[in-house]
């Protein structure tokens, strides 16, 4: 483990003198923190999975949010009602909304394992034929791809407020039991939560976009707040080398907390005078 | 497998090392391709997409129709929007004009006249001015929607005009023309229920914050309580509301925090009550009438909120949701997260 740790200081340290020696030539000059912050994560996540693919256990705490995913299809095949998946109003250019397609992978896996009727209305033509392609792999997986049908899949437009309306009248007509709002959103997503909430489903919410976590949280039973949003296909699936990029994450956040805690202490020598270097010049303008 | 699994990974981790390192290499097509090229490419794609979509959509209303499946009668509305749509944007453009020239001696103020009565223009003059100085073609400033209309106005121009032509703009820029049936049905239909669709939000943000607000709990509360410093502090009534009442606030505050752990009554009105008299002989002793400080404002208070305590939230949220996004792009790119290709 030792050796691993210093291969990887290693290269950490040569891929810095590399740069530094070709800024300017090779490499974009006056970037060197940035691309030593890049390098730096990226071998601190590479690390960990290295680590979890050998077998260490790694304990991810549990994320009420993710559990309840089952509890909501359960629900649902209980009433006899379908089930409604919203991947968001963004691209598959977003992370978001990737995140939100490997939500609904686990989704599509429990409703055909439950034989539940699946709705996934989307406002990107492209992130269609992904869900589309999502959905098939996942009741195929469960072994019930006669469950499956294209239809579950459905445009309904990329404007933002007819996406809106036709999504809220889904639910107004079908009434599905559970809701889930897992990808990129905007002012649509109170809209959808309030009229989801209005009618009784069981919703589970997920987004990175932090100006619609507090309406979210407020008007869904569950939601998965920014990074947890993001650890929900490791959670789901159990893949070591995905749970170990998670413990990377973790430590990364740990360097940022030491970083901004240490810059604090120094910026502040600096303005007291007793240090003549400004670390805040090293993070740019 | 090849060509579903393989090949698509292959793109996506190229093109994600390029466009992540193409950042820090200094040559121009990199980074051309990374700021650029990049980004038309995934445009191109998807306005090819939007194909996709649109037949989707309409393949699913019209099987709703014949099969006649419940709520099948929005699906007529549903295809007759899209067709209307259609014929709005490809087949029928509308934005029709007049020009004129030739106008016969003499004529022009009246040719003015009817002009200015027909789009308006409160001083003929200019019109007459326009109409002078322009030696060829006079493009009437206004668009039809239909021809009918323009023909009414030519009617009426006939009789002192040599020459009328009616035209029409050109294909493509009917759209973000006034006058052109795409632009009324965008400005006339869409819009304003797009709107509708947006003005919802006030009376959902109502109710969201109804139940967020109620109190349950110590969160609840200080929710509600920060929720009201805001909503005051932001409004033109809260520079009003004088420094004793915010006093009275801070002591009652205090008091329901410490009234669970108070089993005597009197002892805790005994604690506000004489908070509140403390307070208010300690401000008027010291002048606070006529200084008041800052931390008994209601602007002040609020802007601390906003500034510190909520900043300080946020960017941790948003720490947060960096990580994860760096995260999941890692590992896509990598093509360890493969479960967005199906898998």
């Amino acid at each position: 483990m030792k050796n691993k740790i210093v291969i990887y200081i290693f290269i950490f340290i040569s891929l810095l003198i590399l740069y530094h020696f070709g800024e300017g030539i090779v490499f974009v000059e006056g970037s060197l923190f940035t691309f030593s912050s890049v390098i730096l994560v990226s071998l601190t996540l590479y690390y960990f999975i290295d680590q979890a693919r050998k077998g260490e256990e790694i304990y991810l705490r549990p994320i009420a949010g993710l559990k309840a995913i089952e509890e909501a299809v359960g629900r649902a095949t209980e009433m006899g009602k379908s089930v409604l998946f919203v991947p968001g109003i963004s691209d598959l250019d977003q992370v978001e909304t990737v995140s939100g397609l490997i939500l609904l992978g686990n989704v599509a896996e429990i409703t055909a394992k439950y034989e539940t009727d699946l709705n996934v209305p989307v406002a990107r033509s492209i992130v269609m034929e992904a869900a589309r392609e999502t959905c098939k792999e996942s009741y195929l997986k469960v072994g019930r791809p006669d469950l499956y049908s294209d239809e579950m899949v459905n445009y309904i437009s990329d404007d933002q407020f007819a996406y809106t309306a036709g999504v809220n009248g889904i639910m107004m007509r079908e009434k599905p039991a559970a809701c889930f709002y897992q990808g990129k959103f905007y002012a649509e997503s109170l809209i959808l939560a309030e009229t989801g909430n209005s009618i009784g489903a069981i919703q589970v919410a997920g987004t990175g976009s932090a100006a619609q976590i507090p309406f979210f949280v407020t008007a869904c039973d569950y939601t998965l707040i920014g990074e947890e949003f993001f650890t929900a296909s490791a959670y789901l699936s159990n893949k070591p080398d995905l749970i170990g990029c998670i413990k990377g994450q973790d430590i990364v956040k740990l360097f940022a907390m030491v970083t901004m805690v240490v810059s604090l202490i120094l910026h502040g020598f600096f303005q007291a005078g007793w240090i003549r270097f400004d670390i805040i010049t090293l993070f740019g303008n | 497998m090849l060509l579903k699994r393989h090949i698509p990974l292959l793109i996506v981790i190229v093109v994600g090392l390029i466009t992540l390192f193409g950042h820090f290499i200094a040559h121009e097509g990199v980074n051309n391709f990374v700021k650029n090229v990049s980004t038309e490419w995934f445009d191109i794609i998807a306005s090819f997409a939007i194909f996709l979509g649109a037949l989707n959509m309409m393949k699913l209303h019209i099987k709703k129709i014949f099969n006649k499946r419940r709520n099948w009668q929005y699906s007529i509305l549903a295809v007759f929007g899209f067709s209307f749509a259609i014929f709005a944007g490809f087949l029928y453009r509308g934005a029709y004009y007049l020009s004129i020239s030739d106008v016969n001696a003499g004529k022009t103020s009246i040719v003015s006249n009817i002009i200015a009565e027909e789009i308006n223009e409160s001083n003929p003059l200019i019109i007459q001015h326009k109409l002078i100085s322009s030696k060829n073609d006079y493009k009437i400033d206004k668009i039809y929607i239909t021809k009918e209309s323009s023909i009414l106005l030519k009617d009426k121009l006939d009789p002192f005009v040599e020459n009328i032509k009616i035209k029409s703009i050109d294909w493509g820029s009917h759209v973000q023309t006034e006058g052109s049936l795409f632009y009324w049905m965008f400005f006339q239909i869409l819009n304003p229920l797009s709107a509708t669709m947006f003005a919802l939000l006030a009376f959902f943000v109502a109710s969201a914050s109804y139940r967020a607000f109620r109190i349950r709990n110590f969160e609840a509360t200080l929710l509600l309580v920060s929720g009201i410093i805001l909503m005051l502090g932001r409004v033109p009534i809260g520079d009003l509301i004088p420094w004793w009442m915010v006093s009275i606030m801070i002591v009652f505050g205090i008091g329901a925090i410490s009234a669970p752990f108070l089993n005597e009554r009197k002892t805790l009105f005994g604690i506000v009550g004489g908070g509140i008299l403390a307070f208010i002989v300690f401000g008027i002793l010291m002048g606070w009438n006529q200084n008041p400080p800052e931390l008994l404002s209601i602007p002040s208070i609020q802007s601390w909120i906003f500034d510190y305590p909520t900043a300080a939230g946020s960017r941790a949220l948003m720490i947060g949701i960096g990580l994860g996004v760096i995260g999941t792009s890692f590992r896509i790119i990598l093509g360890i997260e493969r479960s967005f290709l199906g898998e």
